[in-house]
């Protein structure tokens, strides 16, 4: 796994790139659109599957870095992951957060839930 | 995506509540806060005519009515009023699922996305005319020409395939295999070819003879029986999921399955059950003929495939080397990427996105779309009756040759019963994002 402090220098470069530069948001709806085979369209899951409408920025942007940095890949997701770059991976990231409305630093992470159960029993 | 289970938000919980018509309008209506105005408002009467009704010709008229906000007129053709998916076709013929099962309909592309479809067989194309003549008579007039119709087989001296079912194309051909297999008896010989690459699903052939070698291993044969399923590969290797089918080969099926390599099938004989190889001739109580394949059809015939096999194309449109205004995705075009019904609907999208651009004025190839075109291919592979395995293979556009290039690779470390679960999983997903 990645450590969480690799993350937050993810996160804030890329938090920085988006603001930096303005995007064409149909490249990042192109992008994303390759996960909808397995995800439904727009993230529209059915059955027993995870959906990636409801997914904030920051979560699934964690998610996808996890993924990518699994030292012995053994899930197909972590193998799909592999096949993007960083900047790719934000994009995605970014064009569910328009429909989930969880934009950049709007998401409670799993860290930060885990943290929270954790700190329950201080 | 993720691997953790979401907390329903109370938004998700809403959304549930909605009928299905409405939840199907509102994943319609998504796209819309995202796409460049530029792109959503300029009103259009331009018409593309899609050829093929499969994973990638479905996806293909959706995604250009969702990302054109409907403004783009697209007519869907395919002589059939359901299709028939291959992908899942194995499991019926081990008698796990049913082949209504694997049928759409266009219902969905109609009346939700408002697709025009027309049940009909294109028989001729005039690229000059920008014409496409139907069987039913009469002619379709295309702006934009898109041209999704599957595989053709190659010919193969002797070969009947009400015989020696291929059912490499789902329908009757696989119920006839069915029921060949579900006739054999523990002392049956059951031969597959394999044609040589590339052809449509790569692991296809090689976890379709794991499953009938699973329908010997649960009618009980014994190490002394005489049960055989011969693979007949044209190719030097196995082509796909090398570790996991090796290992089953080897493993599980080591009393039943043979795996002979470089073999070239010359003729067939349906009357004496025998194949003329380059090892000899073969003989079988069933046999199973994947034949060679090619472009479809109306591509050859159009002069689309230039002489060769499959349709050139460039991955950035998709849009044939020969012909302007003209399209090829999935099957029949001539990229190295693999020949399945996950990879047409990824490259739909990619045609789908650059039909809008062309038809609002804006540019495809920009170095910010450039950099970010990929595709990609999952699919799973079941190994025995309630065990599968997966493959994973992700595609980018390189800049300097022009072409798909993978990205990555990579297959399960192991079969299991969770893998056979979550294909299904995968399958409604995939059915649902290209027809519904």
């Amino acid at each position: 796994m990645k450590s969480s402090f690799l993350h937050s220098v993810v996160i804030a470069t890329t938090f920085l790139c988006s603001i930096a530069q303005a995007e064409d948001v149909t490249v990042n709806r192109l992008l994303a659109s390759q996960c909808a085979q397995c995800h439904g369209t727009n993230g529209h899951a059915v059955g027993d599957m995870d959906g990636l409408d409801d997914e904030s920025f920051k979560d699934l942007l964690e998610d996808l870095m996890d993924m990518r940095g699994e030292d012995r890949p053994d899930d197909i997701m972590d193998h799909q992951a592999l096949g993007y770059t960083d900047d790719q991976i934000r994009r995605i990231a970014s064009f569910y957060a328009l429909i989930s409305g969880k934009s950049e630093g709007t998401g409670e992470s799993e860290h930060e839930e885990e943290n929270e159960k954790e700190h329950e029993h201080d | 995506m993720t691997k953790s289970s979401n907390t329903p938000s109370s938004k998700k919980n809403e959304s549930l509540k909605t009928t299905r018509r409405n939840f199907l309008k509102s994943a319609a209506a998504l796209p819309v806060m995202a796409v460049a105005p530029g792109l959503l408002h300029a009103a259009s009467s331009e018409h593309v005519v899609v050829i093929g009704g499969g994973f990638g010709g479905a996806t293909v008229a959706k995604y250009i009515r969702l990302w054109s906000n409907n403004s783009i007129q697209v007519t869907l053709v395919d002589p059939k009023a359901l299709h028939t998916s291959c992908i899942m076709s194995n499991l019926v013929v081990n008698n796990r699922l049913r082949l209504d099962q694997l049928k759409i309909t266009y219902d969905s592309l109609r009346d939700t996305h408002g697709v025009t479809v027309l049940r009909d067989k294109a028989i001729d194309i005039d690229p000059a005319a920008h014409t496409v003549r139907l069987k039913a008579g009469g002619n379709l007039h295309y702006d934009k020409l898109i041209l999704a119709p599957g595989i053709g087989f190659k010919p193969l001296e002797g070969w009947d395939k009400k015989v020696m079912p291929h059912a490499w194309i789902a329908g009757n051909q696989t119920t006839l295999l069915k029921r060949q297999v579900s006739r054999l008896a523990q002392d049956s010989t059951f031969i597959m070819t394999i044609p040589r690459s590339p052809y449509r699903c790569p692991p296809g052939p090689y976890e379709r003879a794991c499953l009938i070698a699973d329908h010997f291993v649960r009618k009980g044969i014994s190490e002394t029986d005489e049960a055989r399923v011969v693979i007949l590969d044209a190719n030097e290797d196995i082509q796909a999921e090398r570790e996991t089918f090796s290992k089953a080969f080897d493993g599980i099926y080591r009393n039943i399955i043979d795996y002979v390599p470089n073999t070239e099938v010359f003729a067939a004989d349906a009357s004496t059950m025998a194949l003329d190889t380059s090892f000899g001739e073969y003989r079988a109580d069933a046999i199973n003929i994947i034949p060679n394949q090619r472009a479809a059809w109306l591509l050859r015939k159009t002069g689309l495939t230039d002489g060769g096999d499959w349709a050139p194309v460039d991955p950035v449109t998709y849009e044939s080397s020969v012909y302007p205004d003209i399209h090829i995705i999935g099957d029949s075009q001539a990229t190295k990427q693999p020949k399945s019904g996950h990879m047409a609907n990824s490259q739909a999208k990619v045609c789908a996105d650059a039909i809008v651009r062309l038809m609002k004025g804006h540019a495809v190839d920009s170095k910010e779309r450039l950099d970010n075109l990929t595709t990609n291919s999952a699919c799973f592979s079941p190994i025995t009756y309630d065990e599968a395995s997966w493959l994973s293979a992700n595609f980018a556009y390189d800049k300097s040759s022009g072409r798909m290039k993978l990205e990555h690779i990579g297959e399960a470390h192991e079969w299991s019963k969770g893998n056979y679960k979550e294909m299904f999983a995968w399958a409604s997903n995939l059915f649902n994002d290209s027809f519904i």
